[in-house]
């Protein structure tokens, strides 16, 4: 017994000891980049890191903690920025008299209406922070939707089959997006009214505190439910679907509310990303960067292990970006031949998909069997019981 | 020949490669193989090269084609693959682990695309294969030669698999792999010689599409979902399965867009890939194991029983 204990602890030991490493790793590159290029590339490695990390950590919901095959992250992701897109600015424009209908997103009507949207959510904060909140809701609302629409097929599916299916989903609503003018424009991107505008310049040092406190929100209530007793039934769908069903689990509904969680979180992170990019071009929600990218940073981070999956975020992205800053220094030699080291990014990506399945099938963060109540509570109990 | 059935035939029979390539893969080695969208954009850009480089028609680099895809596939088997399926690695696993080697063939494929700008003054983000080609009674040359490479080439594969020996053994590799383990049979050759297979056909059927649509470097990332939507309509049950799938989705997507844009206006054809994919979710829902999972001779059956009952009343 003792010697169990022992041992744990000293797993636990080295598990921290690798957060704390990585961790390391982050800051020192992040100071790195901030020494030679200065805040902004700082601001803007952190806002993609909490748009990011909420996406990712919903698709460990669904893939890490459910098991489900989800290559179709992108259309939950979609469903949230072409809510932002289209509804909020139509409801703001309905009740200050201006073009709210089918005309909103036309490319001659939307560059005026949008503006005079944003002069009013400048004048205000209350009518700024209400903007704000009513974006999310939207963008959960739509992507609860698409969550339950794509759970339908869900049930019948299994493994491979069900992530080609919803592969073919998302693609499918990106070219939706890219032709349907009315929704959000179609291949001339619609704006989206800014609820940051009234900071002016200093726009993104807000964004990122805003964006980091509904992270970190998430962040708190999947921890929440993914200790619950719900969280323990989808890890027992995870591991062994049949044994699940025998113990009583109605693994339909499990799985429908795992997908429907993770719809909603997911798309609350595409309307984030379409507020702080400012327009929505449907073209470029592709499931390259947001199915694969987020998949990578998971499968880096530890599948089953949140605090992992934001290492894994923050780690790659910075990665991300350095190759994109320092292109011209650090890769001259390929572009001596004309080739954009910008494809490079292409190669990180697929580099770490293969060496996180070879060598590190566990990740950086191995997920953590933890007990439903902390140590002492279960004492507690224990004793009470004698 | 209306355009729609020449470019909906040359369309066609590079999708049933491509999806063939998939279903053989995944009835042998579990995978799903996303690396064919790769392989096949490296079909397209072999022939590309070879045309304008060397000269020539399309058709006489396609043995290039089929040994250029041959290689990324081995290379991917021994790379990736091999370690896996001895690890028994989970289908997802193995799904995404062929999504990795799939980015660094895109990767390498974009930056071909950058050095063959510099270098030879080309322009090979946007190419119209079909520009190589010639032409039999005023039809484009394409659409008799590829359906019927790839029915020559379908041939070629069938008798393989059933009248040598290794092919026999493959066949046994795919019904039962530990029985056909115990009979002596080497599986590890058996997934060589399917990725060699399969990596040839998808990047066949890649250079094949080339001809009907436009050859860009994300030509394949973009159809992916259709090879897969011809894979799935298979059934993933038989090779046959998948080809017939890949046909049916190709025919359809032209088909469908031609007749959809003459009734109800051009704006169809941004949603084009729409109508593969509402075929087969139909299917899927009418025969849940797809097209090889009909049951084509019992409804025969069923039919001349009805139609002789029917005569005897």
């Amino acid at each position: 017994m003792t010697a169990n204990g022992s041992l744990n602890e000293k797993l636990k030991g080295l598990l921290s000891h690798r957060v704390l490493l990585v961790s390391l790793v982050i800051l020192a590159l992040l100071a790195f980049l901030y020494f030679s290029r200065g805040t902004s590339i700082i601001l803007t490695i952190l806002i993609q890191v909490t748009i990011f990390s909420i996406i990712t950590m919903s698709l460990n919901l669904e893939s890490g903690y459910s098991g489900i095959p989800q290559f179709g992250r992108v259309a939950a992701v979609i469903a949230g920025a072409f809510a932002v897109g289209a509804i909020p600015g139509r409801i703001m424009a309905g009740f200050m008299g201006l073009p709210s209908g089918a005309e909103y997103t036309a490319d001659t009507v939307n560059f005026r209406v949008v503006p005079e949207i944003n002069a009013l959510l400048a004048s205000n904060w209350l009518i700024a922070l209400g903007f704000l909140i009513m974006c999310l809701v939207f963008a959960g609302a739509a992507g609860a939707l698409i969550g339950w629409l794509i759970s339908r097929p869900a049930i019948r599916l299994k493994e491979g089959y069900l992530g080609i299916s919803m592969l073919a989903i998302g693609d499918f609503l990106m070219w939706v997006g890219h032709n349907w003018t009315l929704l959000v424009g179609g291949s001339v991107p619609a704006n989206v009214p800014d609820p940051f505008r009234l900071f002016g310049t200093a726009r993104f040092s807000v964004i990122v505190p805003v964006f980091f406190v509904i992270a970190v929100l998430i962040f708190i209530y999947l921890n929440k439910l993914t200790q619950s007793p719900f969280g323990r039934n989808l890890r027992m769908l995870r591991d062994n679907d049949l044994s699940a069903n025998a113990a009583g689990l109605n693994i339909v509904k499990v799985r429908t509310q795992s997908l429907v969680i993770g719809a909603t979180i997911a798309a609350i992170g595409g309307g984030l990303y379409v507020i702080y990019t400012g327009s929505v071009a449907a073209i470029g929600l592709t499931r390259l960067t947001f199915t694969f990218w987020p998949w990578a940073y998971m499968m880096l981070g530890g599948i089953g292990s949140n605090v992992g999956v934001f290492l894994g975020v923050f780690l790659l992205t910075i990665l991300r970006t350095m190759i994109i800053i320092f292109r011209s220094q650090w890769f001259g030699f390929l572009m001596a031949v004309g080739i954009d080291p910008l494809w490079l990014e292409y190669t990180l990506l697929g580099a770490v998909i293969i060496i996180v399945i070879l060598f590190l099938p566990h990740g950086l963060v191995p997920e953590k069997i933890e007990p439903m109540l902390p140590k002492n509570r279960v004492k507690k109990v224990l004793a009470s019981r004698v | 020949m209306t355009p729609w059935l020449a470019s909906g035939l040359i369309y066609a029979s590079g999708l049933a490669l491509t999806a063939g390539s998939i279903t053989l893969l995944y009835i042998v080695t579990r995978t799903f193989n996303f690396a064919v969208a790769s392989m096949a954009t490296i079909g397209f850009y072999v022939t590309y090269t070879g045309v304008t480089l060397y000269g020539g028609l399309p058709y006489q680099y396609y043995p290039a084609v089929l040994i250029i895809g041959a290689i990324t596939g081995v290379i991917c088997y021994f790379g990736l693959n091999r370690p896996l399926l001895n690890r028994k690695a989970a289908e997802t696993t193995l799904m995404m682990s062929t999504l990795g080697y799939d980015l660094i063939l895109l990767s390498m494929i974009q930056m071909y695309a950058d050095f063959l700008t510099y270098t030879y003054k080309l322009f090979p983000r946007r190419v119209t294969m079909s520009l190589f080609d010639f032409e039999i009674y005023g039809e484009r040359a394409a659409t008799f030669i590829l359906p019927a490479i790839a029915i020559g080439s379908l041939l070629l594969l069938h008798l393989f698999l059933t009248k040598t020996k290794f092919g026999i053994a493959m066949r046994a590799t795919i019904e039962n792999p530990v029985l056909a383990g115990a009979s002596g049979i080497n599986s590890d050759r058996v997934y060589l010689v399917s990725w060699i297979i399969s990596g040839g056909m998808a990047a066949l059927g890649g250079s094949f599409m080339s001809m009907a649509i436009t050859g860009t470097p994300v030509m394949g990332m973009y159809t992916i979902p259709l090879m897969f939507a011809g894979a799935i309509l298979g059934g993933l049950g038989s090779i046959y399965g998948g080809i017939l799938g890949g046909l049916v989705i190709g025919l359809t997507e032209f088909a469908g867009v031609f007749l959809l844009s003459k009734y109800l206006g051009p704006w169809v054809l941004g949603y084009r890939m729409g109508i593969p994919l509402f075929i087969m979710a139909a299917t899927l829902l009418v025969f849940p194991r797809g097209l090889s999972g009909i049951p084509l001779a019992k409804i025969i059956r069923n039919y001349y029983a009805g139609s002789r009952r029917g005569a005897g009343a």
